[in-house]
């Protein structure tokens, strides 16, 4: 896994990546497997409420953590610049597919 | 502007892809991003898009007069912003330089798809574009400051020259009035 840029975050940090992985795991596969679109619905819910219950906590202390690096590196302007040129909170289009 | 753009197949099914996007670093082969941070994430309760935005830290190999001239470090940052929606089957990462970003940007995104025999498509493209703005902003500041150590400079080139013909002048009044 790979270090955070503050080193006193790396192993808070490791431990939120951790908890994200193990539940992604388990994320992705039965989705697949869930055809219908109510069954799915429901456990994108159910799966959203385990992550924040489950990692909640860590990235909260991991984020606690970072905060305090960001500033300190000069990264925090930057960031926030960026955020405000793209936001991208929502996925961009699809790129057209290249034709063979 | 210059464009950039790659697409391949990878054999392996789509959602181990995109498992194993979250541990492609560290890596052996790209040794220059040396930290990873998660800033943001949300998981969508309705669509199940997980959206999350991370810093990449890389260590650059600029030449030596980029980091002179525009008074970069050695640390570059880059923010990521990915989609995974597991619904549609996509993953969409866009990423773009921090790090002086006031005089240049590198936009690149990347879409993983999938393909027939439990494959996966690769789709890649990239902007790398120079703000021209900037640039004029910091050629005029750069124009600004010679023009003004130039006048300066002239100014006390006058002075200390008047001062030398002068200290001469007064010499050579005394060495007539000796002789």
């Amino acid at each position: 896994m790979a270090d955070s840029l503050a080193p006193a975050c790396t192993p808070l940090k490791q431990e939120y990546d951790s908890c994200f992985n193990l539940w992604f795991e388990g994320y992705l596969e039965p989705t697949l497997a869930n055809a219908t679109e109510t069954s799915r619905k429901a456990h994108y819910a159910r799966k959203a409420e385990e992550f924040e219950a489950k990692c909640g906590k860590v990235y909260k202390e991991y984020q606690a953590c970072l905060q305090g690096a960001v500033k300190e590196r000069g990264i925090e302007p930057m960031l926030q610049q960026a955020r405000e040129e793209h936001p991208l909170k929502e996925a961009p289009p699809l790129l057209p597919k290249e034709k063979k | 502007m210059h464009f950039f753009s790659q697409d391949y197949t990878l054999s392996h099914p789509w959602s181990h892809v995109v498992i194993g996007m979250w541990h492609k670093y560290p890596n052996a082969k790209c040794t220059h991003v040396i930290s990873v941070d998660v800033v943001d994430r949300s998981v969508d309760p309705k669509t199940g898009i997980i959206r999350t935005e991370r810093i990449l830290g890389c260590k650059q190999k600029a030449p030596g007069w980029i980091v002179k001239v525009f008074g970069g470090s050695e640390d570059a940052f880059v923010r990521e912003i990915s989609f995974v929606d597991p619904a549609r089957q996509t993953v969409d990462i866009t990423s773009i330089n921090l790090s002086l970003a006031q005089f240049a940007t590198c936009l690149e995104r990347i879409q993983y798809t999938p393909a027939p025999d439990n494959r996966t498509t690769f789709a890649q493209t990239a902007e790398i574009q120079a703000r021209f703005t900037a640039w004029r902003t910091a050629a005029d500041g750069l124009e600004r400051w010679l023009v003004q150590r130039f006048e300066q400079n002239a100014q006390l080139g006058k002075l200390g020259f008047t001062d030398v013909l002068r200290a001469l002048e007064q010499r050579q009044t005394a060495a007539t009035s000796a002789a």
